[in-house]
């Protein structure tokens, strides 16, 4: 098994994240099934703690008071609440769920996958999925591009994702439910980082009862991470603010 | 306070207790509680993520996000993954490493190669524990000079081991390993409880 060796010996760089992000995904897998590991990345955690805290300074006292006042505007998610379909997920905090199904199966494979995760997770999606997708043929060639790929994670601040991405055709459908709602001045931004540069793809349509998308992003390039950032409604010329979600494509 | 002769995580570190008490009152939308979170981990997370992303401005606002990530998702702690601590240091470091990563440039990130080579002690500035921070000096000082180099520039660099090794001259796969032997090395001279 030098597959599964090898995957063991990132134990070191993950503990540090010093990992690129496809390693990272790996290694979480392997961290899923492997419980041993699981224990010895929170002791070497520990000790990576110690590093950090011995690096500590004091901020300017202002940053409290924002803090503190951005604290009161949200709503802390209540413990043990997770959505609906994060349950057939095999969830643990700071390991991002990746699902792949359907490399090399039949044409459909991606859209009834699809349908059976909208399907646990939320009928409206479904619905919305099965309209864009009769109505958009751009969606639908994505969907049942025989090397469709499906991810469903959650996003850093709420919210659930599925991306459909197709490398043969450089392009991915990205859909979203349950997004934090921005004022009319901001919005949602999707970007590809990857070797051919950080690229803005599209900026996200508002939410309509809670769901957002389906849209389609091209330019696909291997090597691409996904990243969802929020910021100007116009646009911002590059990734800024904290990157909500980051998948690796 | 009596007498502590030998490593014992419960007494050694009761803060680390009232931290993972104070998670999950904030779980339940306990500003006090929060209050408390921030008076211990803030100085610890600027920290970090100022060593690793060395902009100020860019370092409060990754701070403040890394905060508001822990009062949205205390409930997600799971004390039998780990310390309180941990949890909160883990999100503060890869949400560092994930800004340099993604952010800078590429003419950027080389100008902080030089400034990644800072030597431990000459780091910062009004640092919290200097108690701590002696033993992790200490503790970085009892590694092979090739597990301290890759451990600062993975750590404090936000370097991946990859560049690491590239950085160091060092075949990837010695870095790899050299990196987990440090980390465990670095544990066992910490006394951290595993």
């Amino acid at each position: 098994m030098r597959h599964k060796r090898d995957v063991h010996t990132l134990a070191g760089p993950y503990a540090m994240d010093a990992i690129s992000a496809p390693d990272r995904a790996r290694f979480e897998r392997h961290l899923d099934r492997c419980e041993e590991c699981a224990r010895e990345i929170s002791s070497l955690r520990e000790a990576t703690a110690r590093l950090a805290a011995a690096t500590a300074v004091t901020p300017p006292p202002a940053l409290k008071a924002r803090v503190m006042a951005a604290a009161a505007a949200t709503r802390p998610r209540p413990p043990g609440q997770e959505r609906e379909a994060v349950r057939t997920w095999r969830s643990r905090p700071g390991i991002r769920v990746r699902i792949a199904i359907a490399a090399g199966a039949v044409a459909a494979a991606a859209a009834i996958a699809a349908a059976v995760v909208f399907g646990v997770s939320n009928g409206g999606m479904r619905d919305q999925l099965s309209q864009a997708q009769a109505s958009s043929q751009k969606v639908a060639a994505v969907l049942t591009a025989r090397d469709a790929i499906m991810m469903t994670g959650a996003v850093r601040g709420g919210g659930t994702v599925t991306i459909v991405t197709s490398h043969s055709m450089h392009e991915l459908v990205f859909t979203a439910a349950a997004l934090h709602a921005l004022p009319a001045s901001r919005g949602y931004e999707l970007w590809l980082i990857g070797p051919a540069g950080d690229r803005a793809v599209i900026m996200l349509p508002p939410a309509r009862h809670d769901m957002t998308g389906p849209v389609v992003a091209s330019g696909l390039r291997p090597g691409d991470h996904l990243a969802l950032t929020a910021g100007p409604a116009g646009g911002a010329a590059r990734p800024a603010g904290p990157m909500m979600l980051d998948v690796v494509l | 306070m009596t007498a502590i002769d030998r490593p014992d995580p419960e007494r050694a570190q009761p803060a680390a207790a009232d931290l993972a008490a104070c998670l999950r009152l904030v779980a339940r939308g306990d500003e006090d509680a929060f209050d408390a979170v921030y008076d211990q981990v803030t100085a610890s997370v600027f920290g970090i993520v100022r060593r690793v992303i060395r902009d100020a401005a860019q370092s409060e606002e990754v701070t403040q996000d890394v905060l508001l990530e822990v009062w949205r998702n205390a409930g997600k702690f799971d004390p039998g993954r780990g310390s309180a601590t941990a949890w909160v240091m883990t999100l503060a470091h890869r949400r560092a490493v994930d800004r340099v990563r993604s952010v800078q440039k590429e003419s950027e990130r080389e100008r902080r190669t030089a400034a990644a080579d800072v030597p431990f002690d000459e780091v910062a500035e009004a640092v919290e524990s200097s108690l701590e921070r002696e033993r992790v000096r200490r503790c970085l000082g009892s590694l092979t000079e090739l597990q301290r180099e890759s451990v600062t520039l993975a750590y404090y660099g936000g370097y991946t081991y990859g560049q690491v090794a590239s950085l160091l001259g060092v075949p990837g796969g010695t870095i790899k390993t050299r990196m987990r032997d440090a980390l465990i090395r670095l544990r066992d001279c910490l006394g951290v409880a595993s």
